[in-house]
């Protein structure tokens, strides 16, 4: 377990998070410290508690007990400053809840809300925004800026989550976190869509990406292993060694 | 330019800019101490057990009167509704010109709202309690035949095609194809109306027809409010009672939800076991509207007693013709759009602005629930305290009750649209009315305004019950000739709002079916 001296540093850590479950603890006395430039994976059977890691990092969830330090500072207790925190952590969500309803530039444009004051909000609802910023982002995200004034609900399963990616990029935030952002994706775009996470991870950002497949590990700097909502390792992916992987998964269904 | 689905049901708010524009012009001096007097008699309702005794059998007999004629419509509105659909005509002699025949004709006494029929009813028949009674059962089971109608016709057929094939009776093959996908959405719709049926049979009262309505109005009247509101908490109190066993009820038997009322998702409710259940309360329901109806001393022969009628005035109907036709079409019309627009708009902008403060959803709820509570009339009466009589009292009276409608339908679709994008749009630091706006108005949003032109093409119907009161439209000319019993002119007026609601109904029909269908 690393325990680094650098708190003040780290853009996400979490000290002896604890989250009780029905039956066992969702998550009990978890540490984790992500510095930028870090991207690391969360690996782990169904149930684990992957899930509830990243919604305690991202303020969805709050602990039983425990501290959650976003950029070496405890969550705000007022809701302003509490959503200047949370406009630094972009989520990049399993079902990608995208606003179905809106165009693709609308959504990309989504991510800038917690930036924009109501009445760029509202135009956003009206009139085409910041067209040039949205396809640079379709550009680096290798979709057809043709694409901007189509809805959402239009696109293919592969152009749902690049917009989905593109909000996030457009959101800008220092810690991009992921839950599972690869399941149901076939393998081409799987690793499509892993390869953009982890370019887009480079300092001052870090991502913390929570993984079905470990066979995925290459690019990531830390795997972290965990059980029963406990932290079983957390060490270099590259020394994640096929032992400590079925040790992981062992008499799991996940 | 053009608004993107969350703006679409903040867009018949900004009725609002040109309504606050005109209100100071309409404002006269006093009546504000008497406003004020109203709204601090809330909390201190009289408890006089005199009061209370005649108001317990006011509403006593509002909600019997609303019973029996909800009972009245559901089974007229389920034969008529089995007459004038296709599929019956088609199984039974193969053809089905008869069902579009039926269909056109009922058409009539659902364009004629229940305070008109139960205005001519009562200058027919005087007053006896079948009038009320009967004026809510003619529209209402005209309503009912049309759901009825549409659902039977949009129940796939195949099962009953199975059944014929197999040498079934059509008659037997019809209850046993369609009765139980009919049910649930046919259940659903009837507790909606069992809803409306106690509002119309408070308002009946408000014009004469006997309970709760009447005592309201006679207390307004002398300004005795506290006796007003002691009246108001107890018609509160079931009003509330009732739309909360009808929704445990929706619940429990997994109905359609009443946002998408209506024939497009009538069929989809499944029923097993629970048919049984339904069955049961629905005959339960009945036989107490039974016994409530012998309680009124209902009596359908009363209905064949005519009151000796004045003759018809000659030259009446020249005098008919001769009325400012045009300015009472167009004051109807404006009062629709702006109690509409007011409806429609103000909900979504209310929930937008108040929701997410701590104390937001209580006061909307509060608000809402008065909107439903008051009759628009009484409201009417209430705003002529401090507002000069036309147009704008009764559009903010009808828009008011019809906000407290929309505005719980909206609150009931917010809350199950709540989730995913909204929570996503939070996590990322964007404030709670935003995040509601685009991430909860976006997928409800066409819904909701297919909803609000429904209840457009009702307050069409309903500006006779503002228009009396506020001294405007068709609704007013109507009163006047009733009272002078200008037959001539009362046909005509018939006619004239026949028209209107009809063709008001196809338009709403036309848009909702855009709305939903896009």
């Amino acid at each position: 377990m690393i325990n680094r001296t650098v708190a003040s540093t780290a853009l996400l850590e979490l000290r002896q998070i604890s989250v009780a479950g029905r039956e066992t603890p969702r998550l009990s006395a978890v540490d984790l410290a992500l510095h930028p430039g870090e991207r690391v994976a969360l690996l782990g059977p169904s149930g684990a508690g992957k899930s509830t890691l990243l919604a305690i990092a991202n303020g969805a969830l709050v602990p039983q007990s425990g501290t959650v330090l976003w950029q070496g500072v405890p969550q705000a207790r007022s809701a302003p400053a509490r959503r200047r925190q949370q406009r630094q952590i972009g989520t990049l969500w399993q079902d990608l809840r995208l606003i179905e309803e809106l165009s693709v530039q609308q959504n990309l444009n989504g991510g800038r809300l917690a930036h924009w004051g109501w009445p760029r909000a509202l135009l956003n609802l009206l009139v085409p925004l910041e067209s040039e910023a949205c396809r640079q982002v379709l550009h680096r995200l290798d979709l057809d800026p043709s694409l901007l004034a189509q809805p959402v609900s239009a696109l293919s399963g592969g152009q749902r989550q690049r917009v989905a990616l593109g909000r996030l990029l457009r959101q800008d935030p220092l810690l991009l976190l992921a839950d599972e952002p690869l399941a149901n994706l076939d393998p081409r775009l799987a690793s499509e869509l892993l390869a953009q996470l982890l370019r887009e991870a480079a300092p001052p950002r870090a991502l913390l990406l929570s993984l079905h497949r470990p066979d995925l590990l290459d690019g990531f700097d830390r795997a972290i292993g965990l059980r029963a909502g406990q932290v079983v390792f957390d060490q270099p992916a590259a020394s994640v060694d096929a032992a400590s992987l079925a040790a992981l998964y062992s008499g799991a269904n996940g | 330019m053009k608004p993107a689905a969350p703006l679409l049901p903040l867009l018949p708010a900004l009725v609002l800019v040109p309504v606050l524009l005109m209100l100071p012009g309409a404002i006269h001096g006093g009546g504000w101490e008497l406003i004020g007097q109203f709204a601090l008699a809330a909390v201190q309702p009289s408890l006089d057990p005199v009061v209370l005794a005649a108001q317990v059998q006011g509403l006593g007999i509002t909600c019997a009167v609303a019973l029996v004629a909800w009972a009245c419509s559901l089974l007229l509105g389920l034969l008529l509704g089995v007459l004038s659909a296709r599929v019956v005509w088609h199984s039974c002699c193969g053809c089905q010109w008869p069902a579009d025949v039926v269909a056109r004709l009922l058409a009539v006494p659902r364009s004629i709202h229940e305070l008109i029929w139960g205005l001519l009813l009562l200058q027919l028949i005087g007053l006896q309690s079948v009038v009320a009674v009967v004026a809510i059962a003619i529209p209402y089971g005209a309503l009912v035949a049309r759901v009825v109608r549409d659902l039977i016709d949009t129940v796939p057929r195949r099962s009953l095609e199975a059944l014929l094939s197999a040498g079934v009776a059509a008659p037997q093959a019809l209850v046993t194809a369609l009765g139980p996908p009919l049910l649930p959405g046919l259940l659903s719709y009837g507790g909606y109306r069992l809803e409306c049926a106690l509002r119309s049979a408070t308002l009946l009262g408000v014009f004469g027809l006997g309970g709760l309505g009447n005592d309201l109005v006679l207390s307004l009247q002398s300004l005795q409010f506290r006796e007003a509101w002691s009246g108001l908490w107890l018609l509160l109190a079931v009003m509330l009672g009732l739309e909360s066993v009808l929704a445990s009820l929706r619940r429990h038997w997994t109905m359609p939800p009443r946002l998408q009322l209506g024939p497009r998702d009538g069929g989809q409710a499944t029923i097993g076991a629970q048919g049984r259940q339904m069955l049961l309360v629905l005959t339960g329901v009945l036989l107490l509207a039974w016994a409530l109806a012998a309680w009124l001393q209902i009596d359908p022969r009363q209905l064949l007693h005519w009151q000796t009628l004045p003759p018809l005035p000659a030259g009446g109907w020249r005098q008919a013709l001769g009325l400012n036709w045009l300015p009472l079409v167009f004051n109807t019309l404006l009062l629709t759009l702006l109690a509409a627009a007011l409806a429609v708009g103000s909900g979504p902008l209310l929930l937008l602005l108040l929701a997410p403060w701590r104390w937001g959803q209580g006061c909307l709820l509060g608000l809402w629930a008065l909107g439903r509570l008051l009759p628009p009339p009484l409201t009417a009466l209430l705003l002529l305290f401090v507002l000069k009589p036309g147009v704008l009292p009764a559009a903010l009276a009808l828009g008011f009750h019809n906000l407290g409608i929309l505005g719980r339908l909206l609150r009931e679709a917010s809350a199950s649209a709540a989730g995913g994008a909204e929570e996503a749009l939070l996590q990322a630091g964007i404030g709670p009315r935003l995040a509601l706006l685009y991430g909860r108005f976006s997928p409800i949003a066409r819904s909701y305004l297919a909803y609000g032109a429904y209840r457009s093409d009702v307050m069409l119907r309903e500006t006779v019950v503002v228009a009396l009161v506020g001294g405007t439209g068709l609704g007013s000319q109507l009163r006047e000739s009733l009272s002078a019993f200008a037959w001539q002119e009362i046909a005509l007026l018939l006619v004239a709002y026949a028209v209107l609601t009809l063709v008001g109904e196809d338009l709403s029909d036309r848009a909702r079916r855009q709305l939903l269908g896009a």
